[in-house]
């Protein structure tokens, strides 16, 4: 392998100087197309001949897949060898690219067939193999992008100016998991064109952050935030009896005065932004590449009409990103193909892509290869229209005309048929795991269950560019048993918030933390409907808890606790030995519609160390004041030392209507004795409540060492008892065929072996095996007989020792020698007698098997015609 | 079964005798204390109970106004009676009377739980008012027909019934016929109904029952219809146009009109009529039509200033909720510093802060108030405005259609007068051919008579329409007047309570403030 290296290593020294001679030549078509040249071609020359000399010395990553690591005498026919068609379309792309050298003397030379693994050149398009893959997630071309973006490694070209010599069938990358562009979007252009859309493989010009798939200056799709569509409000128009406004006593002039400082300021703000924007913009801008508008690249472009695509655009198999086909990136286009035609791009590319116009029966602007496509052209009148939906138009009118006249039309791929196995569709990253660079973010992804933890992606977002500090960390999870789902770390403010997906034990939606200690700042949130209080949310801070609630039959809606410094105790100081003393809690309550506003509590306050309590009511629908009532308990002693129940002071009543019987001191110490019981009730709630964030804190605790993941019952690879079950069964299975071999084996075997194989036996040497099997047979079952009655005369002998024992040490023995005595002789009797019955049974068995053994050899196929002519 | 009594005596319900009941069943320990120190008033309790008391009558209960439960079981009453005022009743106990005959409960429609074991009773019915009922206890009476469960299916929240110990709970079928003709109904005679039993009495009553259900269903269907009926007569009274889709008015035009009815029968009338009446009876139509369309066009302008009247009092009572809102939280605030003050010349200044405070929430509140008087105010003088336009829009349009029906009846007198002066020349000149009936004839002796009895009609007719249009005039104008009149009063109340809300709630605030003060001078 070590030999192997150095030579690839030696051939790419020479790859690279030739590059250097290259890059010479590559420059003048370049400069042709730009028709403004900012400086004198000498100079231009000059410049871009040392700039490209510098490029030289980046030393280049080896392409990993050698020819050397693929087994090339394992691949098909088809891919060893050219049919005669194939041959033929050789013959016609080179006789193309002839006229197209002679007659374009100064451009690059096309792309047309490049070698395959096996070293055979093959026609691009017929690279191209269209499938449908047989994964619904693959069926558009998002999803399809994003599936070959992860499941392939990039590799940088070999020269960066050139398209590569090589292009491996997708089968074969596939396989590896690794390509350059060229391979990607193969790949990608057979997977898009299977699934019905129109794709093209493009070969051209891109930007250094395309070629190299460098997303740091681009910002991470995933932190992007949603703009919030403001919908807004439809303006009733007033109503025909709409009271008119109070008259605005306002100067206007006043009102337009300020208006219009305001709006000074305002743009004052604006511009100043604008400027700080810019600023940054500068800062983050790269520096420029020497190379730009050389670096070759491959993409894919998907053009408007099928699958209902409105607009024609990019997609960049490295990033899975979809560009529109004005894009800065893409500068310019040499070729492109599908699986049916090759065309080059005869359109000016001075500015990028931008001016492109993707009517492929435009034999002006695109020469096509071969006669007879599906692109007719466009009508003169319409050729200055710019617009792509031109195509979708010629598609419908020349529909019909497709078939006819073919001269020649594109061989059948070579390529064998796409296939992604389940488990690598799943792992879809090469070792299950992916990183990709943002501009101020990492992004990485795993397969599922390859994290212990059921990590599946983490996006880390930094402030600053080089990616050294912090901001937060978003991680993502899937298929754990605690259903977290979202895991988000602000490092900034050190707060975390996880979310979960129904199901948790504890009902919990959201939990926002900055330590998991109890007492702290913290908020849970709650999947309402599955819990039978229904508690929505529970805040938090080290002297308050605050609770909400939805839908509970005593309307209670909104519980807040304020807490006392802890009673200072000698035992143990644990939240749940010693709660902290409750100062006063506040309880509201939405309207019961059965009740009058006047007895429906909507605010209830209890300040438990003043032993007061204030109530305040609804309001009235038609009022403005609402009822409240405060209740303070004294416990006094009257002159005569009776204890006073109940005085008109310790109420204060305020009634919007006031009513007799509640003035009643009967009334307001009912009301107050039941309202203190309900304090009891609130403080016992919220105690419990305490508990309950304690118990959920151990529970998550638990839950994160524990992280144990859940697996589907369908998944018949990961479910661990339904793979035990189906060892078991193929267990089974085994056992039952093993028998099976046993029941076959051949009794005849060690008579035969000293006869040569194959060889017929004479009649004699029949004879002579079949005597001896049934000898032998005989033998063994006296042998069976032998050994049964010795073993019978061994127990008899053992019994009648152990009997004789006893019988002398009867007197002297302990209770427990005699018990152990009675149960061997018990066992012993036991023993004999089956030994006896086998006997017996062999007995009558023996002759029997032994009339079958011989009734068998009769048969036997390897014996019978030597016997039959004896008998 | 029945005591004898005559052995003891019968008790009087006086009031000593419900005052005791009720301190004996009222609140005890602390509670009761407080209730001897004031008293408790009979309307006041909920419950009462007054068993073993050898009542014979019913009386003294008319205080009770609020009472749920009753208790009057093991007692001598004959006669359900003075239960009258006892409407919030839920539970009504008269088991173990005399009682002979269901009666006296029809105000109690909210009674729910009605014992009425061990009594003389040989009937159910009277129960009508008592829609909510669900427990019924008619055990040890003397109920001997069957038919009297058929009777209780009136009831849909029936859920337990006891008839034990009645002469039709020794029939072989007294199960399944009531498990069959109540088919909600879960508990019998104290024993849950199982399902297998219902299946059985259904099988075994389905001819009868489905006969029953059918009769049911025919007469319900007949109430309905009647209601729909009368409904719809509602709405065309509402717009004031009544019975003019049918030939109603016209008919009784002709109904008191003799003459009229007489002069039908000449040649050639009948004709004419008929074409009279088809005219007429489409102008009323056109009325009719036109009627409920202006009924529409009023009841949307109602809505409307109804929901815009509405909508400002919402917005003007949001903006009052808030400022008495912040008031409270400042309130709040100020109280306790008040009272944590020490300095009582701070407290001096704070009182006359926060006093000063009141005032200005006074003062605010009052001003919205203000505000939306002169708003509403506006506004309630344009609609009535409108809606008086609209309604003199209405009158001048039917009178003027109904002046096409007395153009009508002008003109078929004319051809009446016309047809019956031909018929007198003839028959004076004795060429008439046909036979005429002899009242008819009566008429024919000279020119005065036959005019006067065809302007006789005329005038009959002409008074028919005049009144129906003069009834359309006023009832449509007192709508009018009445409708505006209910607007300024409801206004003038709103404002009122509003401002004696407003009155009442400062007034409080400033007393909790005097009474601080005086705490404070006394301190």
């Amino acid at each position: 392998m070590e030999v192997l290296k150095e030579k690839v290593e030696e051939e790419e020294e020479a790859e690279r100087e030739e590059a250097a001679e290259r890059g010479k030549k590559m420059m003048r078509p370049v400069e042709m197309r730009r028709e403004e040249p900012p400086m004198t071609q000498e100079m231009l020359r000059d410049l871009e001949k040392k700039l490209s000399e510098i490029e030289i010395v980046i030393p280049e990553q080896p392409s990993i897949i050698t020819k050397d690591t693929i087994d090339i005498s394992k691949l098909p026919l088809s891919y060893q060898s050219n049919t005669l068609k194939e041959e033929h379309l050789l013959e016609v792309a080179d006789n193309f690219a002839r006229q197209y050298s002679h007659l374009c003397p100064d451009r690059v030379p096309l792309f047309l067939h490049p070698l395959n693994e096996c070293g055979v050149p093959k026609f691009v398009s017929t690279t191209i193999r269209p499938t449908l893959m047989p994964y619904p997630e693959l069926y558009n071309w998002d999803s399809c992008a994003q599936f070959v973006s992860d499941f392939l490694s990039m590799v940088p070209l070999p020269d960066p100016l050139q398209p590569p010599s090589h292009l491996y069938s997708s089968t074969t990358v596939l396989k590896h998991q690794k390509g350059n562009c060229f391979d990607f979007s193969t790949l990608l252009c057979s997977m898009l064109i299977g699934a019905g859309y129109d794709a093209y493989c493009v070969n051209g010009y891109g930007s250094q952050d395309l070629c190299h798939m460098d997303l740091t200056r681009d910002v991470c799709p995933l932190t992007m935030k949603h703009k919030e569509v403001v919908q807004e409000e439809e303006k009733v128009p007033p109503k025909k009896y709409t009271i008119k406004p109070p008259r605005d006593l306002n100067s206007r002039f006043e009102q337009e005065q300020e208006m219009k400082k305001q709006e000074e300021l305002q743009g004052e703000e604006e511009r100043r932004r604008k400027e700080e924007e810019q600023r940054l913009l500068e800062v983050e801008k790269a520096k420029t590449d020497p190379l730009h508008g050389l670096r070759v690249h491959s993409w894919v472009l998907v053009l408007s009409g099928k699958r209902e695509m409105p607009e024609s655009f990019y997609i960049d198999p490295f990033t899975a990103r979809s560009y529109s086909t004005q894009d800065d990136h893409f500068l310019g286009i040499e070729s492109l193909w599908n699986h049916k035609n090759y065309w080059v791009n005869m359109q000016d590319c001075w500015n990028g892509c931008k001016d492109l116009v993707f009517d492929l029966g435009d034999p002006v602007r695109w020469e096509y290869l071969l006669l007879g496509t599906d692109k007719a052209p466009l009508s003169v009148a319409e050729e200055e229209d710019d617009t792509m939906n031109d195509d979708d138009n010629d598609d419908v009118e020349n529909l019909g005309k497709e078939d006819e006249d073919k001269s020649f039309d594109m061989a059948s791929s070579w390529v064998e048929q796409i296939e992604i196995s389940p488990e690598a569709f799943e792992t879809r990253c090469p070792n299950g795991k992916k990183v990709i660079q943002y501009k101020r973010a990492k992004l990485e992804k795993w397969a599922p269950y390859l994290n212990s933890n059921g990590l599946v992606c983490r996006l880390t977002t930094y402030e600053d560019l080089e990616c050294t500090m912090t901001l937060e960390i978003k991680e993502w999870f899937q298929n754990r048993e605690d259903t977290l789902q979202l895991r988000h770390i602000n490092k900034s403010t050190g707060l975390n918030i996880d979310y979960f997906k129904p199901g948790h034990p504890q009902a919990l939606r959201v939990h926002a933390y900055k330590s998991m200690q109890p007492e702290m700042d913290r908020v849970m949130e709650f999947y309402e409907t599955a819990r039978v209080d229904g508690l929505i949310k529970r805040e938090e801070t080290p002297k308050t808890m605050t609770e909400y609630y939805r839908g509970r039959s005593d309307f209670l809606s909104y519980r807040h606790v304020d807490f006392g410094d802890r009673v200072k105790k000698l035992a143990l100081n644990s939240a749940e030995s010693n709660p902290r003393p409750m100062v006063k809690i506040t309880e509201r309550f939405s309207r019961n519609p059965e009740k009058p506003a006047d007895e429906d509590v909507a605010e209830r306050v209890f300040l438990i160390p003043e032993e007061r309590t204030q109530l305040r009511y609804h309001c009235r629908d038609d009022h403005i004041t609402a009822s409240r009532r405060e209740f303070l308990r004294r416990t006094e002693v009257d002159s005569k030392g009776n204890k006073i129940i109940m005085t008109p002071d310790m109420c204060i009543n305020f009634e919007v209507e006031p009513v007799e019987h509640t003035k009643k001191l009967l009334y307001q110490y009912e009301a107050m004795m039941k309202l203190k019981n309900e304090e009891k009730l609130s403080r016992h709630q919220a105690w419990e409540s305490e508990l309950e964030v304690l118990e959920i804190l151990k529970l998550r605790e638990e839950e994160e060492g524990a992280h144990t993941l859940t697996i589907s019952i369908y998944d018949t690879k990961r479910n661990e008892k339904s793979k035990e079950y189906r060892e078991a069964m193929e267990h089974v299975m085994h056992e039952e065929h093993l028998r099976q071999v046993e029941a076959q084996l051949d009794y005849l075997a060690p008579f035969l072996a000293p006869f040569p194989p194959g060889e017929k036996l004479t009649h004699w040497q029949a004879v002579q095996v079949r005597d001896e099997c049934l000898s032998d047979f005989k033998q063994r079952l006296i042998d069976k007989a032998n050994l049964i009655q010795a073993r019978f005369e061994k127990e008899t002998q053992e019994l009648q020792k152990q009997q004789q024992w006893y019988q002398e040490n009867q007197v002297t023995l302990t209770a427990e020698d005699k018990a152990w005595y009675l149960s061997y002789y018990s066992q012993a009797v036991f023993r004999m007698r089956i030994l006896e019955q086998r006997l017996n049974r062999h007995r009558e068995l023996a002759p029997l098997k032994y009339l079958a053994l011989e009734e068998k050899l009769h048969k036997d196929p390897r014996l019978v015609e030597f016997l039959e002519v004896f008998i | 079964m029945h005591r004898l009594y005559n052995s003891v005596e019968p008790r009087v319900m006086d009031e000593d005798m419900l005052k005791l009941a009720v301190g004996e069943q009222g609140p005890k320990e602390e509670a009761g204390q407080l209730a001897r120190q004031e008293g408790i008033l009979f309307k006041d309790v909920l419950s009462l109970r007054l068993d073993f008391q050898n009542i014979l009558r019913i009386d003294s209960l008319w205080q009770f106004e609020n009472l749920r439960k009753l208790q009057l079981d093991n007692n001598i009453i004959e006669k359900i009676e003075g239960l009258e005022h006892l409407v919030h009743l839920v539970w009504l106990d008269l088991s173990f009377n005399n009682i002979e005959a269901i009666e006296g409960l029809d105000t109690l429609v909210n009674l729910e739980d009605l014992s009425l074991f061990n009594n003389r009773i040989s009937k159910i019915d009277s129960l009508d008012a008592l829609v909510k009922l669900q427990v019924l206890s008619l055990g040890n009476n003397q109920i001997g027909n069957m038919m009297n469960i058929i009777y209780l299916r009136r009831f849909k929240d029936l859920r337990t019934l006891s008839l034990s110990g009645n002469p039709i709970a020794e029939l072989e079928d007294y199960k399944m016929f009531i498990c069959a003709h109540l088919p909600d109904l879960v508990y019998l005679d104290f024993h849950r109904i199982d399902d297998h039993m219902k299946e059985l009495a259904e099988s075994k009553h389905q001819y009868s029952m489905d006969e029953l259900k059918h009769r049911e269903n025919l007469i319900q269907a007949q109430l309905d219809d009647e209601r729909a009926q009368q409904e719809e007569l509602e709405k065309h009274k509402a717009a004031f146009v009544e019975h003019l889709n049918s030939p109603f008015l016209f008919d009784s035009m002709y109904a008191e009109d003799v003459e009229g009815n007489k002069l039908a029968s000449l040649p050639g009338v009948s004709e004419l009529l008929q074409a009279y009446k088809d005219k007429f009876v489409t102008i009323c139509l056109n009325i009719f039509e036109y009627g409920l369309k202006q009924q529409e066009k009023r009841k949307l302008e109602l809505d409307t200033f109804n929901e815009c009247v509405q909508e400002a009092i919402q917005e003007n009572q949001e903006q009052g909720k808030r400022r008495i809102a912040k008031f409270e939280e400042k309130h709040l605030l100020s109280l306790n510093a008040i009272r944590d003050e020490s300095d009582l010349i701070n407290i001096e200044v704070k009182i006359l802060e926060y006093s000063e405070d009141i005032t200005e929430l006074f003062n605010v509140l009052m001003t919205l108030e203000m505000q939306l008087v002169e708003q509403l105010e506006e506004t309630i003088n344009m609609f009535e405005r409108n809606i008086i336009d609209l309604v003199a829009l209405f009158i001048e349009n039917v009178q003027s259609l109904m002046a096409q029906c007395r153009d009508l009846e002008n003109h078929h007198h004319e051809k009446l007068l016309e047809i019956s002066i031909n018929t007198l020349e003839k028959i004076l000149k004795g060429e008439l051919d046909e036979d005429l009936p002899d009242d008819l004839r009566a008429l024919f002796v000279d020119k005065d008579t036959i005019v006067n009895a065809v302007g006789a009609s005329h005038d009959i007719h002409l008074l028919k329409i005049d009144n129906r249009e003069d009834e359309l005039v006023t009832r449509t104008n007192s709508w009018c007047a009445h409708l505006v009149d209910t607007i300024h009063k409801n206004e003038m109340m709103r404002n009122r309570g509003r401002v004696k809300e407003i009155s009442q709630y400062i007034d409080h605030m400033q007393n909790e403030l005097d009474s601080l003060e005086c705490s404070d001078v006394i301190d």
